[in-house]
């Protein structure tokens, strides 16, 4: 009796509303002992009420899946059906978060495609701390705007399948919604000028070296670079040798990656012009070296020092250095060891365990011990 | 690898090969990849002994060819 849905209440998706939730789940709300003695007989005013008392979200936990009074009001706005004002209102208010977030996981799940955009993009801009139960009972810490990205990207949230919903570039096509316009963008603009000034020699370069481009343009590792080059070109030394000292030491990015790989495209980056560094290094400290070697093109610097350490390196080969340390040997050995026999066992002859080697590691899981 | 065939008696019937310090969530995921649903649905039981998820197979002693119950949270 007190389980059936409002009859005045409208189908959500073809079907009764509470069907949203699975059976399983649903018959565990029912059983469930908040559901019978809180939640019975209530309206919009008084779920309210309930509602400013939540204080976590969460599905079923523990291991006779138990649901939590956030799931038990859910289930309780989709047997009533409030109306959109009243939700719209959890919405809005902002003195509780809970109640905010619940109004927003009922649109996510009843509401129409351009509603839930509009309703909860804004909530992008809460960033308020939220107490999550996990299945297995403990609470987690995440955030509003956490819980609204899950929703608006995930399938699955809070033991409820989420209905789809469209694209929001389908909906912008269709002219039902404007173009995201994120809070941030005013920042994301000002840092956008910001890195293209710092940046404008290293468009030529490979895209992946994006990732270097980040770790390496900072100002603080500019910085860094410069006082060691500074350091060293007062010492009495081949001036080359500092160079590779400094670009192996100093730049720190060569350190963190596989040398081989970095030192091929670094290789052929230097080749193919003028770092963006050695531009401006150059022109900070005006060296009549780098002068000459800009006129000169890169393969100058080959100078003795450097053959003694390298070859010409024309192709792109991996060369073994002894001058840099030893790492890059061994990784690279281990690279071509690794590319012969798969370590995952994806390979097996037969082919029944190649699969489930394949799907064990699809899973991150060791492979099987046959 | 030893392979463990579970059950719903619903006319769902997998036979999985796993390792056996593999943990009771880590044959949860596997069941899940065969039959399709997600692996937090999935519960393993064995007469009334809800297996839990951080155990492994071998301290719950199951061997080769053993059956286990499938029921679903």
């Amino acid at each position: 009796m007190a389980n059936r849905t409002d009859p005045a209440a409208k189908s959500i998706r073809g079907t009764n509303p509470q069907n949203l939730v699975e059976k399983i789940v649903r018959s565990k709300i029912y059983q469930n002992t908040y559901w019978k003695e809180q939640c019975f007989g209530l309206t919009a005013e008084t779920l309210v009420d309930k509602a400013m008392e939540l204080d976590h979200i969460g599905g079923t936990y523990g291991g006779n899946r138990k649901p939590t009074p956030f799931l038990c009001l859910v289930m309780k706005m989709l047997q009533i059906q409030p109306e959109k004002d009243i939700v719209v209102e959890f919405i809005k208010n902002d003195d509780y978060k809970y109640v905010r977030v619940m109004g927003a996981f009922y649109l996510r799940l009843t509401g129409i495609d351009s509603d839930i955009y509009r309703y909860l993009e804004p909530l992008y801009n809460d960033y308020r701390k939220v107490r999550r139960k996990s299945p297995d009972g403990n609470f987690i810490l995440t955030h509003v705007d956490v819980v609204i990205d899950e929703l608006l990207t995930t399938d699955y949230s809070c033991d409820i399948a989420i209905p789809r919903i469209k694209k929001r570039w389908t909906l912008e096509s269709l002219g039902a919604l404007d173009a995201r316009k994120s809070v941030l963008e005013d920042d994301f603009e000002e840092e956008e000028e910001k890195d293209e000034n710092e940046q404008d020699g290293l468009e030529e370069e490979a895209a992946h070296e994006k990732q270097d481009y980040y770790r390496g343009r900072s100002p603080v590792r500019d910085r860094e670079r410069d006082y060691r080059r500074d350091s060293h070109r007062h010492r009495d030394r081949d001036y080359d040798r500092d160079r590779d000292y400094d670009r192996e030491r100093g730049r720190g990015r060569d350190r963190d990656r596989d040398r081989d790989r970095d030192r091929d495209r670094y290789r052929l980056r230097e080749e193919k012009g003028y770092g963006y560094e050695r531009d401006r290094d150059r022109e900070r400290e005006g060296r009549e070296r780098d002068r000459r070697d800009r006129d000169h093109g890169r393969r100058r610097i080959r100078s003795r020092s450097r053959d003694r350490k390298r070859h010409a390196h024309s192709s792109m080969s991996p060369r073994r250095h002894e001058a840099e340390d030893g790492n890059p040997p061994e990784e690279s050995k281990k690279k071509k060891g690794k590319k012969e026999k798969k370590d995952d066992g994806t390979d097996h002859p037969d082919p029944e365990i190649a699969e489930a080697n394949r799907i064990r590691a699809s899973l991150g899981l060791k492979p099987l011990k046959l | 690898m030893i392979e463990v065939v579970l059950n719903d008696r619903l006319g769902k019937k997998v036979r999985v090969k796993c390792n056996e310090d593999d943990t009771i969530g880590d044959l949860k995921k596997l069941v899940a990849s065969q039959t399709g649903t997600r692996p937090d649905k999935i519960r393993i039981q064995k007469w009334y002994i809800i297996n839990k998820d951080h155990i492994t197979l071998k301290d719950y002693e199951i061997h080769d060819g053993m059956g286990l119950e499938l029921y679903y949270n």
